[in-house]
């Protein structure tokens, strides 16, 4: 693809047409229980409202997580009206895209969408189909989206990784990934578990990396007991805050648990997690290394070796992480706009990189900026 | 983010009055390790509580049937890989001892713990506790607050009689019952009396008992007594079992054991986030917390996205009247020691928020290469910033 501005965000939210599932998933087998959109009473607003209903269970928060693309960004749309074509149409999102001078974006799920767990592995199996061919057609509109595909995880292994395959086909670029599945559902296999071995192998095949999204699910169990003092919105920033947690925990589970030497072709992928912690974690897994000599153990290779030949995280406000990049490793990093979510630097992304990388060389901007994404996702 | 101006104005008028601190205290390296771990040997409580009253319950050193040791708190196994943390201190190193016979004098002795001082150049060491829990949580989960009293003080006690009374280059600090609250402020007024000049708090009692949330006014007097004493409170990483990630039973133990030690630091970046939201920093601007056990890199990473976010959150309208960063800067200090590279985000964190540790004696300890591995991870910093963080914020901490 062309590089006209020389900026990818590797984090973004692609939402779904209100009809994605309806028109995609078979109405005789699965009715009212396909995810879709209804208009229902909330007590916070004098109106009806709508948002999304999956297996009769209506979905928290608001029609669309989109603050950032509505003209008053403290909004959230409370019906599907008023959700912007840019957030949910192709073709005006990648408008969007040219107003805020981005050439491309990772797309993770905007819900619903990241996991389907209702205690039924076909209905799950279905909406992930629906799911993974909705946001397929995004890259048939234009090559300036990288979709992310989203995994039957009640599904035996053969299945989910047919479905990887049939995803990567339709053109996915990657897989979203669940840094513990089994804190997420009863009788699901912990990462670790030989149960995903074949999953790893068959994306290292197909070269497609695995996506964690902030704390990929573990936001609950890595959390204090949750003060109920707390306002909602002192909440949302104490619980946001403390999301990197999961990364700073599972670069070292990667590392330590031998799956990046077992699969060395394999990409791992985090999101808006940030720069600033990484160098603080390589030196402690390097300590550790040598202080144990850890390679008797059968962790041959450095932890910080391992980290630069396989992890790659991002940035998009910050300036420790900048300035610790040769720590991290500059052809690790990745920028990210989280566009339309309420920390997004849409529109004015370029002014947030300017603020991120004052001073830094154009060799080292253009890595980070964009080069790096390139490679990963094999664009150019 | 504070302006390298900013740091420089504090640093000169820290360092007027460094010429008070050098009166009274002695520095012959030049280097105060601010987070340490002492080594309850077996007599420590069974010496010092009733066995009429407190029986078996006592913490002691059980010898097991099949010949192993483990110990034991009122029937409870404390989850040691061995029978003490002395990872540094063994000929294996990381192979912890599994019988008291191995233990190493230099982790329970206070007269060898000073000759591994001297070889690695250090003039003061901060006490943490091993038995009673890394971060002084082991005897939050009696429900008999009796007996929990009685075991803290035993410590407490001990830790003044045996190293404290050995030389005042060990700079003691007291656990404290956890609740109720009258209980906690009143060991803490007799161990401070008692000469200790820390207290260590475990950061999430509520997962310990059916104790109020750490946020809540009922904890006040905690926050005031230490402010009041002028002792700093420390939270030590570790308080809560729950955050940090495990390690699944596939780990061979040594990489099991490094895999707990660097998940267990990073673990407070979720004490850490909470705290600077509580209020508690604002309502008590004179109160000093410690989060030991941390590290420069993450702790800078976490107060730029704490203003970052709380600006996005609209917190500033909420009455916060400073950033989380400011607030940090002007009340807490992180304890570092795995840190090379990452100094060089030293000033997003300040300057003078900053403690060295030689973390002795876990494996990752610096021992005995401490003063090696400074000279090359602080290389390109000033001096003036380098002696800052070699002792001179942990002396006027402490008060030495």
């Amino acid at each position: 693809m062309e590089i006209k501005y020389g900026l990818i965000s590797s984090d973004s939210h692609g939402q779904l047409d209100r009809n994605a599932y309806s028109s995609r998933m078979s109405q005789s087998k699965w009715g009212e229980r396909i995810p879709h959109v209804i208009e229902v009473r909330d007590e916070k607003y004098t109106e009806p409202v709508e948002r999304w209903i999956v297996n009769g269970e209506i979905q928290g928060g608001n029609v669309c997580n989109c603050p950032t693309a509505m003209s008053n960004r403290s909004y959230y749309p409370q019906r599907w009206e008023e959700v912007p074509l840019e957030v949910y149409l192709p073709t005006e999102r990648a408008k969007a895209l040219d107003r805020d001078r981005v050439d491309a974006e990772v797309l993770f799920p905007n819900g619903p969408g990241g996991t389907f767990f209702y205690n039924d592995a076909e209905f799950e199996l279905a909406c992930v189909r629906a799911y993974n061919d909705a946001l397929a057609e995004f890259r048939q509109v234009s090559e300036r989206f990288i979709p992310l595909a989203v995994i039957p995880f009640m599904s035996p292994i053969e299945t989910i990784i047919g479905e990887v395959e049939r995803a990567v086909k339709a053109g996915h670029l990657g897989i979203n990934m669940l840094a513990d599945p089994s804190v997420a559902v009863n009788g699901l296999k912990h990462l670790g578990d030989c149960f995903w071995e074949p999953l790893w192998a068959a994306c290292q095949e197909l070269g497609v990396g695995v996506h964690l999204h902030a704390s990929a699910g573990l936001a609950g169990k890595l959390s204090l007991p949750r003060w109920q003092g707390f306002s909602t919105r002192q909440a949302h920033c104490v619980s946001t805050l403390r999301n990197f947690c999961t990364a700073t925990q599972f670069v070292p589970y990667l590392i330590f648990s031998g799956m990046l030497e077992r699969f060395p072709r394999l990409n791992w992928v985090f999101a808006e997690t940030g720069l600033g912690w990484v160098s603080s974690v390589l030196e402690a897994c390097d300590c550790e290394w040598e202080k144990r000599r850890l390679w008797k153990d059968g962790i041959i290779t450095r932890p910080s070796d391992l980290f630069r030949r396989q992890i790659y995280v991002d940035f998009w406000f910050e300036t420790v992480g900048i300035e610790l990049r040769d720590c991290i490793g500059v052809d690790n990093i990745l920028w990210e706009s989280d566009f339309p979510h309420i920390t997004s630097t849409y529109p004015h992304s370029w002014n947030a990189v300017e603020h991120s990388l004052a001073g830094v060389c154009d060799a080292d901007r253009e890595k980070m900026l964009y080069r790096n994404a390139a490679r990963l996702y094999r664009l150019v | 983010m504070p302006t390298g101006k900013k740091c420089f104005i504090a640093t000169r008028r820290d360092f007027t009055g460094w010429f008070s601190i050098r009166k009274k205290m002695e520095l012959k390296h030049g280097l105060i390790s601010a987070d340490d771990h002492v080594q309850e040997h077996p007599d420590v409580w069974t010496s010092r509580m009733s066995h009429a009253k407190w029986g078996d319950r006592i913490p002691h050193l059980a010898h097991m049937d099949d010949g192993s040791e483990e110990w034991m708190i009122e029937g409870w196994r404390i989850p040691f890989s061995g029978v003490a943390l002395a990872g540094a201190a063994m000929p294996e190193r990381g192979q912890e001892p599994k019988r008291w016979s191995e233990v190493p004098r230099a982790v329970f002795s206070p007269a060898e713990r000073l000759k591994t001082m001297d070889i690695d150049g250090i003039d003061y060491s901060v006490l943490y506790p091993s038995v009673s829990g890394v971060a002084g949580q082991n005897f939050g989960n009696a429900v008999d607050p009796d007996f929990e009293i009685a075991c803290v003080q035993a410590y407490n006690d001990w830790l003044i009689e045996e190293w404290a009374g050995a030389s005042p280059r060990f700079v003691p600090q007291c656990i404290v019952p956890i609740w109720p609250m009258d209980s906690t402020v009143a060991e803490i007024n007799r161990a401070v009396k008692k000469g200790h000049k820390g207290v260590i708090y475990p950061a999430s009692p509520m997962e310990l008992r059916g104790v109020p949330h750490l946020n809540e006014p009922a904890y006040d007097p905690l926050w005031a007594t230490c402010q009041d004493l002028g002792v700093p409170l420390c939270f030590h990483a570790g308080g809560s079992v729950k955050i940090q990630m495990s390690p699944g039973g596939a780990f061979k133990p040594a990489v099991a054991a490094a895999f707990g030690d660097v998940v267990r630091s990073v673990s407070s970046i979720a004490v850490v986030a909470n705290f600077l939201l509580a209020r508690v920093l604002d309502r008590f601007p004179r109160l000093k917390i410690v989060f030991a056990e941390s590290s420069i890199g993450w702790g800078a990473y976490e107060l730029e996205y704490a203003d970052y976010q709380s600006a996005a959150d609209g917190l500033p309208s909420m009455g916060y009247t400073l950033k989380p960063s400011e607030l940090f800067q002007r009340q807490c200090y992180f304890t570092c020691w795995y840190d090379r590279m990452s100094f060089r985000a030293r000033r997003h964190l300040g300057i003078g928020n900053i403690l060295w540790s030689s973390h002795f004696p876990l494996a990752s300890s610096t021992w005995p290469d401490t003063r090696r591995h400074l000279e090359s991870a602080l290389a390109d910093v000033p001096e003036e910033e380098k002696r800052q963080i070699q002792w001179e914020n942990a002396a006027k901490l402490y008060r030495l």
